[in-house]
């Protein structure tokens, strides 16, 4: 082809390739045209085998850009239908919407608690092949129907219902009480032959008013307290009442994909704290020298935690160093914890507290649930030199018989903006300390 | 024909060191973009990484033997050669393997290029419609000729390499160092004995002595296959590390396009995500490069093998036959049974076994000729 003819039919295909991409894709999707669904919620069905709850989002009711508060039942669509699969109950629903179901702005993920301890391996495979889902989507478990909590979930702070999930779901950053669990940390834990997963438990606050309030649901006693504090608790029991009735607190036990069992709070602090994923809590303690008062400290991560994982006569044997900094937000006796000489009381006083709180939980792992998660076995897969060897030393097996050596290094680094605690006067003249 | 004639009748056209770098790349790994981490764990397990270091380091040293051989052959290419040691039927028959070989490997990689794109970008759109758009582009590089392909990767390769650190550091937060343990994988006999096959990965080094005449001197032929191997030897080890921090083994066999798997997770706060846009660009940008180059090289040959004037005639007609062929499978897992049961055996064969016998047989011969004299 000659230089001249050449230029002609290049210009001539350019053409044609610029007139072909400018009319749009060939299977195009407005935006507009789709129903973005925030929330999953999956029950066993009655019908069918499992009732599917979607929670889809009104962009006409939060698109007007107004940030002052979101009218939280308006602005999302929830609908629930029974269907054989996750797939076909968006075929249905798409019968009865006039948009186009798309999945690819789903936050979350939830789970009944009798579908869960069914095992959700099934769910989880459909929704790691689907183009639509995304590793980051949240999974949850709810204490009782998923489409109940996803009913009672209103994003009254919020404009937009997604926003209201990636903010809920992610408060764990601050109070460590639950535990960010996603759809790609579920599919890679529990494919992994060294850790199992935990989800995020979630539930619809049972109290209507607050004279209802009970201890019931607290796990203090078993933790050998009179009284709780604020981590004893389990989504769904916490003595709140409130606009908003969804809750999260404490997390979901996977063995696969099977739900085994249970953490409060506080457990789930102390998993957060053993995985590294740990960044600051307020953390409540006995005042050591006064009963019935308590010390409030901001704790967070010194360094991430070091752990050794040995077998002795067949026998893991797991040593764990953990090291922790915080600053003193309370003293409610009045205490001058402050002091370089009274310092050291509060420091070992929270490394006992949590020592003996870490190692009931770990044990609870290992004797009762009979599963990692905290991936100690990742640290034992390091001992073996090929994928057979590992595999025939069936760690799952080994680790019922862990025991478990914690150190715990607390250090107060700041005393918050009070240096001292001084006496208070009375009317008699008397100077009396807050606990007096 | 003399070796004197033969370099005569080479092209004009000479491009630097760089440029064959850049192209070598492209050829050398297209296959990033497509299933080379998850091959790599179905080879070695979570030790994939140390797979892809082993036949790097294996390439590197055929590719010493290979040059070593051609050093006595400078400006020829492998056509000349087979015409030099077995006049027109050794031209015929190397021209031919070689465009048997090429036509088949492009028609698989534009299948699954094709086929990619339809599951993560058009699942709506038919595979012809997104194949045609691939053979639009084959055809726009071929006719533009192997200059402005050589420039054009020179360009786009540094663009490439920085969208690709982007998707391996930006997924820096779910590596897990853990998960290259135990550190010899599926065990030792499967990395040093049985990953021996897996060289075919660098089975695009045959394009390197077909590319030869564009190139000035030995030494910068040296320089290119050594400097080309070893940056793709080092993208390769990275990818599939990357991959295999993220996800663990055996998890790591499951994703169908393991760096899109990664792209698709890179997620800093509210605004820093859906990366994989990015993705998709570098994507077709490189499966461009490479098909144009491919099909460059195919009609290339057969003008040199059949002693044609002009190559651009020819240009239609094989994309044509190449999409014909890439559309024969009935489905994707069709073609990467294809892919991995038979071609990358073949593949072998053709790129090192049958260069390196040329090679020899053409050297024994020079040798036995000047003894004769």
């Amino acid at each position: 082809m000659e230089k001249s003819n050449f230029r002609i039919f290049s210009l001539i295909l350019i053409s044609v390739i610029i007139c072909t991409m400018i009319t749009g894709c060939f299977d195009r999707r407005e935006v507009d045209e789709l129903a973005y669904v925030m929330a999953i919620g999956l029950d066993k069905g009655k019908t069918n085998d499992i009732k599917m709850t979607l929670q889809m989002a009104v962009p006409l009711a939060f698109g007007s850009g107004n940030e002052g508060g979101g009218e939280g039942d308006k602005s999302v669509l929830v609908t629930t239908i029974e269907t054989p699969s996750i797939v076909s109950g968006l075929n249905i629903t798409n019968n009865f919407l006039s948009k186009q179901i798309n999945l690819s702005h789903a936050k979350v993920i939830v789970f009944s608690e009798e579908l869960a301890r069914e095992g959700i391996q099934k769910y989880i495979n459909s929704l790691e092949r689907f183009r639509d889902v995304r590793g980051n989507t949240y999974l949850v478990v709810s204490k009782g129907s998923a489409e109940e909590y996803l009913r009672s979930v209103k994003p009254v702070l919020e404009v937009n219902p997604a926003k209201f999930f990636e903010l809920n779901l992610t408060s764990y950053r601050y109070t460590s009480y639950t535990a960010g669990s996603q759809l790609l940390d579920f599919f890679l834990q529990q494919s992994s032959s060294g850790s199992q997963a935990v989800v995020t438990l979630a539930a619809t606050g049972k109290y209507e008013s607050s004279d209802e309030f009970s201890l019931n649901g607290s796990t203090y006693k078993e933790k050998g307290r009179d009284n709780p504090l604020e981590g004893d608790f389990k989504a769904g029991n916490i003595p709140r009442v409130g606009d908003i009735k969804s809750e999260i607190m404490g997390v979901a036990v996977f063995d696969g994909g099977k739900m085994v069992g249970e953490l409060d709070g506080e457990e789930t602090s102390n998993y957060l704290i053993i995985n590294g994923k740990f960044k600051n809590f307020y953390f409540t303690l006995p005042d050591p020298l006064f009963d019935e008062e308590y010390v409030v400290l901001n704790i967070n991560s010194g360094r991430s935690p070091g752990f050794r994982v040995n077998m002795v006569d067949e026998k893991p044997i797991i040593d764990l160093n953990i090291r922790l900094e915080g600053d003193i937000i309370s003293i409610q006796s009045g205490e001058n914890y402050e002091d370089l000489d009274k310092l050291p009381i509060l420091e070992r006083a929270v490394e006992e507290f949590m020592k003996k709180d870490m190692l009931k939980f770990l044990y609870k792992t290992s004797r009762e649930f009979n599963c990692d998660i905290c991936g100690f076995g990742k640290e034992m897969k390091k001992k073996f030199i090929d994928w057979n060897e590992w595999e025939k030393f069936n760690w799952p097996s080994k680790y019922k018989n862990a025991e478990f050596n914690v150190n715990i290094d607390f250090k107060i680094r700041r005393p918050g903006l009070i240096v001292q605690s001084v006496p208070v006067y009375t009317t008699e003249g008397e100077k009396v300390m807050p606990s007096d | 024909m003399r070796i004197g004639e033969i370099k005569r009748m080479n092209n004009k056209i000479r491009f630097g060191t760089w440029e064959s770098v850049t192209i070598m790349l492209i050829l050398f790994c297209t296959q990033i973009f497509l299933s080379f981490p998850r091959t790599m764990a179905e080879g070695a397990g979570n030790a994939g990484w140390i797979l892809v270091i082993y036949i790097t380091v294996i390439v590197l040293v055929l590719f010493a033997i290979m040059s070593k051989l051609y050093s006595r052959f400078e400006g020829m290419d492998i056509i000349d050669i087979s015409e030099y040691l077995a006049g027109n039927v050794g031209r015929v028959i190397a021209g031919t393997v070689f465009i048997v070989y090429l036509v088949s490997i492009l028609s698989i990689v534009l299948r699954e290029y094709a086929e990619n794109v339809k599951t993560v970008s058009l699942p709506s759109t038919p595979i012809v419609y997104i194949m045609g758009f691939f053979a639009i582009s084959m055809i726009v590089g071929a006719y533009a000729g192997i200059e402005a392909l050589v420039r054009t990767s020179a360009i786009s390769v540094p663009i490439i390499a920085f969208a690709f650190f982007i998707i391996i550091l930006g997924v820096s937060q779910y590596y897990d160092i853990t998960n290259l343990f135990p550190i010899l994988g599926t065990g030792a006999k499967d990395i040093f004995i049985e990953g021996i096959p897996k060289i075919s990965f660098f089975s695009a080094i045959s394009i390197l002595f077909f590319m030869s005449p564009f190139i000035r001197t030995h030494k910068s032929f040296k320089s290119v296959g050594y400097i080309s191997i070893t940056i793709a030897g080092i993208l390769l080890t990275f990818s599939t590390l990357a991959y295999m921090l993220v996800f663990p083994y055996p998890a790591s066999l499951e994703n169908i396009l393991p760096i899109y798997s990664l792209a698709r997770l890179i997620n800093y706060g509210r605004f820093f995500q859906r990366i994989e846009a990015l993705f998709v660009v570098i994507w077709d940008t490189v499966a461009m490069l490479y098909l144009s180059t491919g099909l460059f090289f195919t009609v290339y040959i057969f003008k040199k093998t059949f002693k044609l004037v002009y190559y651009k005639p020819l240009i239609i007609p094989f994309t044509i036959i190449i999409l014909g062929l890439s559309l024969i499978p009935q489905s994707y897992m069709a073609v990467v049974e294809i892919e991995n049961m038979y071609f990358r055996k073949i593949v072998l064969a053709v790129s090192f076994g049958f260069i390196i016998i040329i090679m020899s047989a053409a050297l024994l011969f020079k040798k036995m000729q000047k003894r004769r004299k």
